[in-house]
């Protein structure tokens, strides 16, 4: 969920706007008393903006749909969006990104500013001729006159592999080489390589970098802030036979607790397999309710475990920060 | 007239900020942005920040949403950034962009 402060409805205040991970963009109108909370934003039809993934919340469960799907997408979940006139005609479209295949997608608007008309369906946005997909998946977007020639650049960040060894996030720019009446992005400018990951301490965002471009010390250049996790292994410190010993002993207790878990939801699983969809869910949460407080017992040792074994051997860390980048270009 | 069979000041100087447009930055490594003596974002379920001058004193603060769909502000002041706070919507409540 990436916020963006701009005026989105024309009347002279900033609003916010971003999207989440509900699949949908939403608005906090801006007002003389503060921001209103969040409300979705609809289409024309009063439809909400989405690309398939969708959460529904009044059935609180995942639905699906190909209703906003321009030719030749694929299967999408929406996560970030841009307000922007991405077309020039003097109101603000949306610009939206895709968490699961890593299209950059455009919603038209066919209304103006004040009263939006947001088309039924998406479009594909285009790079280097051909429909953008971003290598990890995009997790923010801005359009931002990076290169100073008068236009609007592109600039997406990536997911990478959130959790394992994969390849990382990173930053990259499409500069747009368009004549100011249709966008035209060039080729992907890496300006953060994807993280290679592996680093004894946390020296780089690694994964899910949600980045601004931003003259953070105002010396007049753009410089970077980015929103990620760093992926860390401290090293391995040198252990006695006994810590040896118990560091054995507690990497078996955990192996024999993630046992006991999966036992534990395999027997749901048999319990509810002959159900059918809406009552096998149902069925699935009554019988996981009961289970709670064993699930609990067992993540608590678990816990535990893991607390005494990290000093012995330190697994790999992930944690949030906030990054600067200084652009130190030489001028 | 006829055309010169050389590039123009012009083309050449049009190429040249092309060829430097296609080069990216030079980046410093990266540092952690702390807000009131703590790591800014340490925690939050992808924190997303966004530059913002929220109190228009002329310093750009850092806005930061997470996955959760909640925001924080972290003022900048002349020496860093003051500890971070949740955003109030007009109903006094935080303000909530209540995820799935």
């Amino acid at each position: 969920m990436s916020p963006q402060f701009v005026d989105f409805d024309a009347d002279g205040r900033l609003d916010l706007v971003a999207a989440t991970f509900d699949g949908s963009p939403k608005w906090a109108r801006g007002t003389a008393a503060g921001f209103e909370q969040p409300v979705h934003v609809l289409d024309r039809d009063g439809a909400r903006i989405v690309m398939n993934a969708w959460w529904n919340f009044d059935a609180k469960k995942w639905d699906a749909t190909t209703r906003c799907d321009p030719p030749g997408a694929a299967d999408g979940h929406l996560t970030s969006a841009w307000a922007c006139d991405f077309d020039f005609d003097g109101d603000l479209d949306l610009l939206l990104g895709d968490h699961r295949a890593g299209q950059v997608m455009w919603r038209r608007n066919d209304g103006t500013s004040a009263r939006p008309q947001f088309a039924p369906q998406n479009e594909l946005v285009q790079a280097d001729g051909k429909p953008l997909v971003v290598p990890g998946t995009v997790t923010t977007l801005r359009l931002a006159d990076v290169d100073r020639d008068g236009r609007d650049d592109l600039v997406v960040g990536s997911m990478g592999d959130a959790y394992g060894d994969a390849p990382g996030g990173g930053v990259t720019v499409h500069l747009d080489g368009g004549d100011g009446k249709v966008r035209r992005f060039g080729p992907p400018i890496v300006w953060v390589e994807p993280s290679a990951k592996g680093q004894a301490a946390p020296t780089r965002p690694d994964s899910g970098l949600y980045m601004d471009v931003v003259d953070h010390d105002a010396d007049g250049d753009l410089d970077l802030v980015v929103g990620a996790y760093s992926h860390w292994t401290p090293p391995v410190p040198q252990l006695t036979a006994a810590q040896q010993q118990r560091a054995a002993e507690l990497q078996r207790q955990l192996e024999a607790l993630e046992q006991k878990v999966e036992a534990i939801y395999a027997e749901l699983d048999r319990a509810t397999a002959t159900l059918a969809e809406a009552e096998r869910d149902a069925k699935f949460r009554e019988l996981l309710s009961a289970r709670q407080p064993e699930l609990k017992g067992l993540s608590e040792q678990r816990a535990a475990a893991e607390r005494e074994l990290d000093p012995l051997v330190p697994g790999v860390k992930r944690q949030s920060f906030v990054w600067l980048y200084e652009n130190v270009t030489p001028k | 007239m006829p055309r010169s069979p050389f590039p123009s000041v012009v083309s050449c100087l049009a190429l040249a900020a092309f060829a430097v447009a296609q080069q990216p930055p030079q980046f410093a490594a990266p540092v952690r942005l702390q807000a009131g003596g703590k790591l800014l974002g340490e925690g939050r379920l992808y924190p997303s920040p966004v530059a913002h001058d929220v109190n228009s004193d002329g310093r750009l603060d850092l806005v930061v949403g997470d996955l959760r769909g909640r925001i924080t502000v972290a003022l900048r002041t002349a020496s860093g950034y003051a500890a971070e706070a949740p955003m109030r919507a007009a109903d006094g409540k935080d303000i909530d962009f209540h995820n799935w």
